[in-house]
């Protein structure tokens, strides 16, 4: 078990250091001058030295990787060049939109998948079941970004339920909750669609085992069984596919703040990338790459809680 | 107290079981053997009341007073545990992995006696006792992958004890089991159902263990039963052709010596194979094998035949037999 941990958590501190060089790699052979970038294409040829030197861009790369990385590490990102402020600011101010859009689309993407899958598998070739795949199927091929624009033109134009974009601030919480729902929703009906069907076809080979029977033959019901023996069992591919899901919505949250508006770190990456910010970028890209990693990473401890032949092996 | 009366499961493409007749009291053991497909396995799932969806069951199912037959999943659960009990052939996978075994023994005891989880630990310990696993408050605590196949066996039949049933239902108890650890579980059965005065159904295709087992015995083939009597009677002096053809293919190196080239003599075998459900024939199901068959078997279903007090086989041939 301890091993197991150690390795484990090493192999999560080589990655985050993996992803750190990729990223600052890629970063830093763009083409392009940074100082060029800030100053205008009529800055004076002395001005855009003394910035270079300024931003350290003389520096051998190897010196500016570790200075980032040091920096980095003790919560310096460096100044944005667009907003002339910290990126760590920056990041500070828009990281609580995101991880709550985020998170409250893979609360409910879980929500969503489990109670349509193990309903679906309960309903093995009844009605039910054609239906719930059905409507994941559809769930599955539907694009977020058109799917947005579906609910606002519903529940926002015609309706007028819930407002079509724009947040209005965490001061008021139940007009924020209001506003998170819709983004909420086309963020994680593909998830929860593909996730549905995991849920589904796991808790069906689940309930072909003999411990099922086991089950049965001990006068327990049907929906007892299913919640009590079938879905634990079912959850270490959910749980999998749950952590790859969550890096899509931490992504996915770039194409959807942008529609709806909502000033998150998605909106940040996209309005930077415009604005060649290369600080806030390469911090923003850093950090979601940070949460992919930790995503997986607590998936890979999860396996250990669900299944004690795990830990015997770990 | 549980009776079968012309008990037939039949599905789209055959009958699986046809007109079994059956009755069993507290206290009695009976085996069931045959091959597979032999319909034994589908006798005992619908003794839980777990014959498969698609099976459409007629005549009289009567259990606990009640005739099962037409009964909804809601009556089942019920009788299963409180009633009627089973344990599997494969302990390996009868148990879920991801429960302690404890647990999944205090799961009945909480669920049919409304027991609290002291009282139902309490308990779970003492059917630990009963069924000799050693050191039972550690067990409790373990995990199904932490115990030997043979500890499993005890922790099902501990959990198939749990409510008291009349009736313990055990299809291939020892399959999977080491030989030595077999007899032991068949010799813990035995125990228990005379300490309880509980009824046991042992199901098996091992003769010598449902020798040991039980005092009856019941031999099916393709659905039918084609004979019952006392278990040593009828293994030492079988009568129906189909028995005879069982007990000839066993093989046994100590009454069969190596002739002069060195070679045992080839096994006895019944030719042919056990039809498929929709190849039955539809008089007497071992016509086309049998090596004693007559122009009625292929068409006449063969009724029971008393041999003896307490023997019956069902067929056409012994039935002249007895009757000349």
């Amino acid at each position: 078990m301890g091993y197991f941990l150690f390795r484990r958590t090493l192999g999560f501190v080589l990655t985050l250091f993996a992803v750190s060089v990729v990223v600052f790699a890629v970063m830093n052979v763009l083409p392009g001058d940074p100082a060029l970038t800030i100053l205008g294409l009529d800055a004076t040829e002395d001005a855009l030295a003394a910035l270079r030197e300024q931003l350290g861009l003389n520096d051998p790369l190897l010196t500016r990787y570790v200075h980032w990385v040091w920096n980095a590490l003790h919560g310096d990102f460096g100044i944005s060049h667009s907003f002339g402020i910290p990126v760590a600011g920056l990041i500070g101010e828009r990281l609580p939109m995101t991880i709550s859009l985020a998170v409250s689309g893979m609360i409910f993407t879980v929500i969503l998948a489990l109670v349509m899958g193990i309903g679906a598998a309960a309903n093995h070739r009844k009605p039910g079941d054609w239906g719930m795949m059905f409507i994941s199927q559809l769930g599955i091929a539907i694009p977020a970004f058109w799917l947005s624009m579906l609910l606002v033109l519903l529940f926002a134009v015609k309706l007028r339920w819930l407002p079509p974009g724009g947040f209005a601030g965490w001061d008021d919480p139940v007009a924020a909750m209001r506003s998170l729902i819709l983004p909420t929703v086309a963020l994680a009906l593909v998830q929860s669609s593909v996730l549905a069907r995991v849920t589904r076809s796991s808790a069906l080979e689940v309930m072909r085992q003999d411990f099922v029977r086991t089950a049965r033959a001990t006068g327990f019901s049907r929906r007892r069984i299913l919640w009590r023996h079938v879905l634990p069992n079912a959850l270490v591919p959910i749980v999998t596919i749950v952590g790859m899901q969550f890096a899509a919505l931490v992504t996915g949250t770039i194409v959807i703040e942008n529609v709806f508006y909502l000033p998150g770190l998605g909106r940040l990456i996209f309005q930077s990338i415009s604005n060649r910010d290369l600080p806030t970028v390469q911090a923003l890209v850093m950090l979601f790459a940070a949460i992919v990693v930790t995503a997986n990473f607590i998936v890979d401890l999860l396996y250990v809680v669900i299944d004690p032949r795990l830990k015997a092996r770990a | 107290m549980i009776e079968l009366q012309d008990f037939s499961v039949s599905f789209k493409s055959g009958t699986a079981l046809r007109q079994a007749s059956l009755a069993i009291r507290p206290g009695d053991r009976t085996g069931i053997v045959g091959e597979s497909g032999s319909g034994k396995t589908m006798l005992a799932m619908s003794l839980m009341g777990m014959a498969p969806a698609a099976a459409d069951l007629s005549g009289k199912l009567v259990l606990d007073g009640r005739d099962m037959t037409g009964a909804d999943d809601r009556g089942w659960e019920a009788l299963r545990a409180r009633k009627v009990a089973m344990i599997f052939q494969e302990p390996m996978t009868a148990l879920n992995p991801l429960r302690r075994v404890g647990d999944t023994v205090m799961d009945p005891l909480r669920l049919h006696l409304g027991l609290s989880k002291a009282e139902a630990r309490a308990r779970a310990l003492a059917l630990f006792e009963e069924v000799g696993i050693p050191s039972p408050v550690e067990r409790l605590r373990q995990f199904p992958h932490e115990l030997s196949g043979g500890q499993r066996q005890r922790v099902v039949i501990a959990l198939a004890l749990a409510c008291d049933p009349e009736l313990l239902i055990a299809d291939e108890p020892t399959t999977a089991l080491d030989a030595n650890v077999a007899l032991r579980i068949i010799d813990l059965l035995v125990r228990l159902a005379e300490e309880r005065q509980m009824a046991l159904l042992f199901i098996s295709h091992d003769l010598a263990a449902v020798a040991r087992a039980t005092r009856d015995i019941v031999v099916m083939y393709g659905g039918d039963i084609v004979e019952r009597g006392p278990t040593a009677e009828v293994l030492t002096t079988p009568r129906h052709p189909y028995t005879q053809g069982l007990l000839g293919a066993r093989p046994n190196p100590v009454a069969e010596p190596r002739g002069a080239d060195g070679k045992r003599p080839r096994l006895p075998t019944i030719p042919g194979s056990v039809p498929t459900l929709q190849d039955l024939p539809s008089g007497c199901r071992f016509s086309g094998r049998c090596p004693v068959e007559l122009p009625v078997c292929a068409g006449t279903r063969p009724g029971s035949t008393l041999i003896s007090a307490t023997r019956l086989a069902n067929c056409h041939a012994l039935k002249q037999e007895v009757s000349a």
